[in-house]
């Protein structure tokens, strides 16, 4: 994280929920996250310059500079982030587990800022941003496009869309995967509550069409660390039966279960390269997304070098 | 069932608290949705299914748990518990025993003494007590000690106590036994108590009790079951009763005759019993009373010969018999090596003088005139008198005297020495009376004067003397004189006087009462007060053997100490002292040979060092401090408990007839006295065990039914992930 920013000024969901306007919010947060970072890793995922390297037998010739070759009078070849005519894609689960909220902010709330955020830092680049939104099955498709009229849509689809549970994660990931035309960078907000195997087979789909997928797996802090003491009733929101029982002596089992799912999850998405992070609904969306993208680009570094 | 600690049932209400836990946990369920039902679903699913059975069973078992161990607190006792509850129940009881520890019990029939047979049968006695259960042994004498009180029961332990204990030279008081034991009783926590008094049974302790005794008896029967276990033995016993100085002056080379009382508590007459006088353990003289009727006493006179002065030890004793401890008697003379006299001669004529020296002198050898130092002056020269020089001063007819020579005659007094004081013509009452009678600080004088009176008959004949006080040492030798020569002397005069409180008449009148002879303590000295006068013209007592006898018993009187005084074993020892001593504390060593130090407090001016109970007989050692020289003091046994008749078998039965106290004459009677009254049943163990057993199995259970659910979640989520 940069030493350049503000250490208090991360923006709260909760502040960001009252905010209203998805678009502000996601100028909130992305311009807020690029204020003096300079020396920010915050490139995106465009076609920016990376940097120099001098000119070795076999390169090809066009990639040559020769305005630094007039003024050095020696060959470098500059090198390049990404692809041009970058499409994003972002995929948001609004099933009924999205619902979910401890405090006051929803995974589907938190997910819906996620979504806007990354859309913002796309636009903001000249790159294309589609959206897709599914429980049980696909409910919109937005094909990508470069205006910003896409971040009032995604507020406008998820408030219409009345969350059902959700079956299977695959069949809607297989049913996107069909609708896209072209290779993307695929962003999955998820909390991924289902069967590990079915969450992986989907996200490989989306891999063998050549997408660059990345999950956010969406959780609320009381699913990761459950912190329930006494007697309490769990109404299951993806319409299991109501259990009532002692939560502190589940506890123990229910973390090791959720920790050995994590595992299980995190593992397929290392084996599939699949990009997995966990995202903690009560954290800031700034931190959350500063931390994703220098996690990103300390990736990308590390596989070109 | 009764409750031995029925207030502790409260705790039972204990068994609220798993419930209201149970209420309140169920009527506290939380609700929440929740998304990631698939990691908790397996959990819980089946425990929900069981939880309300579970829950119920193990409120059950917390709950009855509760119960057993509030009433374990409580101590839930059967009193005759009969088939089940007999078997569930401990048999325990709490043993009050009682051991009579006078100095009856050291009588011996041959091999063993009373008290070795009641050391037996308390041990047949604690066989029967189970480890833990409350004891206490209590030992009766003048004063009960109680050695073990509510002490868990332990064999060694008690056994050990025993072998401790031996009997006391004390007698026994039994009037405040019953309460004694009642309170014991009242104290101890036990589904039975049982009481077992072993003692000798002496007739004159329990054959004629007072109701009251009986009364107190009957009721320590309702309180416990009480058993008497009787030690009797024979009734033969020889004791010496008294020994005490009949005649003669405690001074350097002088001969005293001392008076020995033997007494036979036997049943069968007694012949040639030889009583040996000693001085200092050495024997000086020995006698032999030729035969003692059974239950009579016999007196014999023992001549003691006084060689060296200071303390001196004497006993007279009886050879061994079956009870050793009261066969000797001590008394302790305090030896002068002379004994000094001043007399203040208030008439004129020095003829009253002269009768008194006289009549100090009246044995007339020169051993009495060495040691007898007189010196006569009048009255007018009683200032210049140095008094400390002096043992005893003599008033004679002194008209009066001032404040400061009261004031100095009282201290003179004060600190050990005599006075006496005799009325003439000139004796000016109003004076003295404002002086040394009065209540203005300096009481002198044991009464007020008032005027002469005439005490002649219509013969003109006076009236002879009437010795009220019997055991004073100034009567005792009038006692022995025939009944004419004692009725020789007569007083036409007295003075009438107003006695004091704290005074007391020794010699009065004959028929009419009028004190002769008055006598008053102040500090450790005594006043004596006739009445009349010493010479020749209100009576004619100087020309009779009654005046030598009486001054004499009285110079000697005087002229004794504190320490002459025989005490008894309980009473308490009184060190005295005129000034404050250097030393805090005093000391007094023990016939055992023990050093007993107590400290010195003040006492209506007076310093005292006072050991409240002498438990030994023999002599005692006072000592102002560790280093100083000691004072011996005699201690005698109370003679009562001389009588070590006891009570028939059939009588102790009749005795306790009707009074719900049981007998136990032989020790298989004791047994089964033990066996039938020990019916009552304890159920605090088995409650405690049953209570902490149902904690042990509700939370085993517990801890299973939640491991069982957890297994069978394991195994379903198994068999689901195949």
């Amino acid at each position: 994280m940069s030493e350049h920013l503000p250490q208090t000024n991360y923006l709260d969901p909760e502040v960001l929920q009252k905010l209203g306007d998805l678009e502000l919010v996601a100028r909130e947060v992305v311009e807020g996250l690029r204020v003096g970072s300079h020396r920010s890793h915050l490139r995106g995922f465009s076609t920016e310059f990376a940097h120099h390297r001098q000119y070795a037998p076999g390169d090809a010739m066009r990639t040559i500079d020769w305005r630094v070759y007039g003024r050095t009078d020696r060959y470098y070849t500059k090198l390049y982030e990404a692809e041009t005519n970058f499409d994003c894609h972002v995929l948001i689960d609004a099933s009924s587990s999205m619902n979910y909220a401890s405090g006051k902010v929803s995974k589907l709330e938190y997910a819906k800022f996620l979504a806007a955020s990354m859309a913002y830092v796309v636009l903001k680049q000249r790159d294309s941003v589609g959206l897709s939104i599914f429980d049980s099955q696909v409910r919109a498709y937005l094909p990508p496009r470069s205006t910003m009229g896409i971040i009032l849509q995604i507020d406008q689809l998820l408030r219409d869309i009345k969350p059902v549970p959700r079956s299977s994660i695959a069949n809607q990931l297989h049913g996107i995967a069909l609708m896209m035309k072209r290779r993307s960078f695929v962003v999955v907000i998820s909390d991924l509550l289902s069967n590990v195997d079915d969450i992986l087979a989907g996200l490989d789909h989306l891999r063998f069409d050549g997408h660059n997928v990345v999950v956010l797996h969406t959780l609320d802090p009381y699913e990761l660390e459950f912190p329930f003491k006494g007697a309490w009733c769990f109404e299951g929101l993806e319409e299991e039966e109501p259990l009532t029982t002692q939560a502190d002596r589940i506890r123990e089992d229910y973390l090791n279960n959720f920790n050995a799912y994590l595992d299980a999850l995190r593992s397929g998405c290392t084996a599939s390269q699949v990009d997995y992070t966990t995202v903690d609904t009560s954290r800031p969306l700034d931190q959350v997304l500063n931390e994703f993208f220098f996690k990103r680009q300390a990736t990308l570094n590390g596989a070109w070098s | 069932m009764t409750f031995l600690n029925p207030l502790l049932l409260l705790a039972g209400l204990g068994v609220a608290l798993p419930i209201l836990a149970h209420l309140l946990n169920r009527h506290r369920v939380q609700h929440t949705p929740w998304a990631a039902m698939q990691f908790i679903n397996r959990n819980v699913r089946i425990r929900s299914r069981q939880m309300r059975l579970k829950d119920i069973l193990l409120l059950l078992l917390r709950c009855l748990a509760v119960l057993l161990l509030g009433l374990a607190l409580a101590k839930p006792v059967i009193k005759e518990a009969e088939g089940v509850a007999e078997s569930l129940g401990e048999r325990r009881a709490g043993v009050i025993i009682a051991l009579d520890t006078s100095y009856s019990m050291q009588h011996s029939d041959g091999s063993t003494t009373r008290f070795e047979r009641a050391i037996e049968q308390i041990r047949a006695i604690a066989e029967g007590i189970h480890a833990g259960d409350p004891v206490c042994l209590v030992l009766l004498g003048a004063e009960h000690k109680v050695v073990a009180r509510n002490m868990a029961f332990d064999s060694e332990r008690f056994e050990a106590i025993l072998q401790a204990q031996q009997a006391t030279p004390e007698s026994l008081n039994l009037d405040s036994v019953p309460m004694l034991l009642k309170e014991l009783a009242d104290g101890i926590d036990a589904p039975q108590k049982e009481i077992y008094i072993v003692t000798d049974m002496q007739t004159q302790d329990w054959k004629i009790r007072p109701a009251w005794l009986t009364d107190a008896l009957e009721e320590l029967g309702k309180t416990a079951a009480t058993v008497i276990v009787p030690v009797r033995g024979d009734s033969d016993n020889l004791a010496i009763t008294n020994l005490e100085l009949v005649s003669g002056v405690l001074r350097k080379g002088t001969i005293a005759r001392y008076r020995a009382t033997v007494r036979n508590c036997g049943t069968v007459a007694v012949s040639n019993v030889k009583v040996r006088g000693r001085v200092n353990q050495i024997t000086v003289d020995t006698k032999t009373i030729p035969a003692i009727a059974a239950g009579a006493s016999e007196t014999v006179s023992l001549f003691i010969h006084f060689h060296n002065p200071g303390p001196v030890r004497i006993t007279a004793e009886l050879d061994m018999d079956s009870l050793p401890v009261d066969n000797v008697r001590r008394t302790v003379a305090i030896i002068r090596d002379r004994v000094s006299v001043l007399c203040v001669e208030g008439s004129s004529g020095r003829s009253s003088s002269r009768f008194i020296t006289t009549a100090l002198r009246a044995r007339g050898n020169t051993a009495g005139q060495e040691n007898f130092v007189l010196q006569s002056v009048p009255w007018v020269d009683l200032p210049t008198q140095d008094l400390s020089r002096f043992d005893v001063v003599i008033l004679q007819d002194v008209p009066a005297i001032t404040a400061d020579q009261a004031r100095g005659l009282e201290e003179y007094v004060r600190g050990g020495n005599g006075l006496i004081w005799f009325a003439g013509e000139n004796t000016d009452a109003k004076k003295w009376n404002e002086r040394s009678a009065s209540n203005k600080g300096i009481r002198l004088l044991p009464a007020v004067i008032a005027e002469a009176v005439n005490t002649s008959d219509a013969a003109g004949v006076g009236r002879p003397l009437d010795p009220i006080m019997l055991d004073h040492s100034v009567c005792r030798p009038l006692l022995s004189l025939p009944e004419d020569l004692l009725s020789e002397t007569r007083f036409r005069k007295l003075l009438q006087v107003k006695p004091s409180a704290t005074s007391f008449t020794v010699l009065s009148l004959a028929g009419t009462a009028a004190p002769v002879v008055l006598e008053h303590s102040i500090g450790r000295g005594h006043v004596f007060m006739f009445t009349t006068s010493a010479g020749s013209q209100w009576n004619n007592m100087a020309v009779t053997p009654v005046f030598p006898m009486i001054l004499q018993q009285m110079v000697t009187y005087l002229t004794a100490r504190e320490f002459e005084k025989p005490r008894l074993v309980g009473d308490s020892l009184a060190l005295s002292y005129v000034e404050q001593p250097d030393a805090s504390e005093a000391v007094f060593d023990t016939p055992s040979a023990q050093m007993i130090s107590v400290p010195v407090r003040e006492h209506r001016n007076q310093y005292v060092a006072l050991l409240d109970h002498a438990r030994e007989a023999g002599f005692y050692l006072a000592r102002v401090s560790v280093q100083a020289p000691g004072m011996p003091v005699a201690v005698n046994v109370e003679t009562k408990e001389s009588n070590v008749k006891c009570l028939t078998a059939a009588e102790t039965m009749r005795s306790f007839e009707d009074t719900g106290i049981s007998v136990a004459l032989s020790e298989a009677e004791l047994l089964d006295a033990v066996e039938q009254t020990r019916t009552g049943r304890s159920f605090w163990l088995f409650c405690m065990l049953t209570g902490l057993g149902l904690l042990v199995i509700e939370s085993l259970l517990a801890d299973r039914l939640f491991k069982r659910a957890a297994s069978t979640n394991e195994t379903t989520s198994a068999s689901e992930n195949s």
